[in-house]
């Protein structure tokens, strides 16, 4: 089982006191200030994402992206799938947004909200809570298989299976209404397909976060691959002030390094042990590490048992390290060109979104020629022509509109005049448009659907259509 | 192992892609499926797609895997000495 206490190596403890410290500090994992707000961010990320679907909004579900339906819901908002436009830009958004993230604070995503490090979290504490700190994990897992390993085993085993199940049933509620999938669980007729991806999903999240855990990180995960790319020497970034921490090596508290000799890192390989990638920060930027700050709640413990000022290791930039800055200076660095520019486009792409969405038309008409019947000829020498009416109700009431046809001399349609559409629906009406045959050209002629909303004549569609005369 | 996830994943992203572009553009109940109209659910209709999709990427994932080894590799199956 490749967990992180198999991972690095065993350490052999030079000093007592060091060993207290190690006692101290991971038996109860990392605490700390980074460690509680990466706990704040599991909370948010997950409370969000197994709660919000149970919402309601306007008698359905607040968000909703109705796969079968084709349609997405995001409260009041209704997309179909003529809007993919907005998802694109949507997309766009988040990809800027991460840029210019990892260009301010490196690597915050991968550090606190990544569904990888949530979930990687979440099992990890489950691990812990049933077979203890690092070492006692490291202990069982070389032990041979007792009846109390096996006990534990299965019951870690189930608790992530369950927690993994419940993961994938939630995935799956945000593509179909979660209430309905709900009680078709509960009644033994859940279909195939949704079956399927619940298993999938909440198997990939057992994989993912129970066994591969930061290999999916190294691996797997193009994003660890290119945040190179953003990053500069403002960047911020966990960092080893290797000046202060060097020579490094194991003392008695008490003297102040340098009368000794030596820096200020006292070489206890806390920093490696509570390392979830189970790198050495004090090698330097590894683009292994994901920002998480677990090395920094650790060894700023380290420090305070020491005596020392906290912040051996800390969240710096490059430049930062090499003049000896403060924050003062880290903070006035923040507003460079490449920081501007990202957030100048940023702001650009989300202001056209919201004047996009805002603005976005409340009535749509699709006008599809019936493929099956072409141009035919009717009594009193009319010529008939079939369309189908796609008319889709964007907004969030029921409306009535009005269908007319015009563009011919003598032109008139039969079918339905008027159609009602309750809020976000849509609904294909069959029309029959009749026209004298010597009203136009032989060929194709341009005629005109109007489609009107009978409360108010300004929300209207004008559509194009073309006219057969044999 | 780690080959096999090499060609599994990369064409899993890529399928999830191509699978949002296609669907968000065709709906599936207008499909064609060797002359008749679709006739089992969307639902069925995207994951069949998707794994469909996935097995395609996977495929070139292979191909490629398999262009890549090496001389040496190669030689080595034919029974060719290694020098
Ligand atoms: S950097 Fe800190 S935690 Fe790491 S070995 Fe040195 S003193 Fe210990
Ligand atoms: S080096 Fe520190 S910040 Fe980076 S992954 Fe390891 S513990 Fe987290």
């Amino acid at each position: 089982m490749p967990d992180l206490s198999s991972k690095t190596e065993p350490v052999t403890f030079v000093e007592q006191s060091l060993f207290e410290v190690h006692q101290k500090v991971y038996p109860r994992a990392v605490t700390g200030v980074f460690a509680r707000w990466r706990w704040i961010m599991v909370w948010l990320t997950q409370l969000l994402f197994y709660g919000l679907c149970w919402l309601p909004w306007n008698g359905r579900q607040a968000v909703l992206f109705d796969l079968i339906e084709r349609k997405f819901y995001i409260f009041g908002l209704v997309f179909w799938p003529q809007d993919v436009i907005f998802l694109a830009v949507l997309l766009i958004i988040a990809a800027y947004s991460l840029f210019l993230f990892t260009a301010v604070g490196g690597r915050l995503w991968c550090g606190y909200a990544c569904p990888q490090t949530v979930y990687t979290e979440i099992f990890l504490w489950i691990e812990r809570k049933i077979e203890g700190d690092r070492s006692a994990r490291m202990k069982l897992d070389a032990a041979p298989m007792t009846i109390r390993k096996a006990l534990l085993r299965a019951t870690k085993y189930v608790l992530w299976g369950g927690l993994a199940l419940w993961t994938g049933f939630t995935f799956v509620g945000y593509f179909t209404p979660i209430k309905t999938l709900w009680t078709t669980v509960w009644s033994f007729s859940l279909g195939p397909w949704e079956s399927f991806w619940i298993f999938f999903y909440g198997a990939f999240t057992y994989l993912f976060a129970g066994h591969l855990r930061e290999q999916v990180c190294m691996y797997m995960c193009p994003y660890a691959r290119f945040q190179g790319a953003m990053f500069d020497p403002d960047t911020l970034t966990v960092t080893y002030d290797l000046a202060r921490g060097e020579p490094r090596g194991a003392r008695k508290k008490g003297p102040a390094p340098a009368s000794i000799g030596l820096g200020d890192c006292v070489d206890c390989h806390i920093c490696v042990q509570v390392c979830p990638t189970g790198i050495d920060i004090r090698k330097g930027m590894q683009y292994e590490c994901i920002g998480c700050a677990a090395c920094i709640d650790a060894c700023d413990q380290v420090m305070d048992k020491m005596g020392y000022p906290k912040g051996l290791i800390r969240y710096s930039t490059e430049h930062a390290i090499e003049g000896r800055w403060g924050w003062k200076e880290i903070i006035s660095h923040v507003a460079r060109p490449r920081v501007l520019i990202y957030s100048a486009i940023l702001w650009a792409i989300i202001i056209a979104l919201v004047w996009g969405i805002v603005n976005k038309p409340t009535l749509r008409v699709d006008v599809i020629r019936d493929r099956a019947v072409l141009a035919r000829e009717v009594e009193d020498d009319l010529v008939e022509n079939v369309y189908r009416l796609h008319v889709m109700n964007v907004a969030e009431a029921m409306h009535r509109y009005a269908i007319t046809v015009s563009g011919l001399p003598g032109i008139d349609m039969m079918g339905d005049r008027i159609v009602e559409l309750p809020a976000a629906a849509d609904k294909t009406v069959t029309v029959r448009v009749r026209a004298p045959k010597e009203s136009g050209k032989k060929g194709s002629n341009v005629i005109y659907f109007d489609v009107k909303l009978l409360s108010d004549e300004k929300v209207a569609v004008h559509e194009k259509a073309t006219f057969l005369i044999p | 192992m780690q080959r096999i996830m090499s060609i599994l994943w990369p064409s899993f992203l890529v399928a999830g892609v191509a699978e949002g572009l296609f669907f968000t553009l065709i709906d599936p109940q207008e499909l064609y499926l060797l002359g008749e109209p679709v006739y089992f659910s969307r639902t069925a209709a995207y994951s069949i797609g998707f794994l469909c999709f996935w097995a395609i990427c996977a495929a070139s994932s292979l191909a490629t895997c398999y262009l890549l080894r090496s001389a040496a590799d190669i030689n080595r199956g034919v029974g060719a000495s290694q020098e």
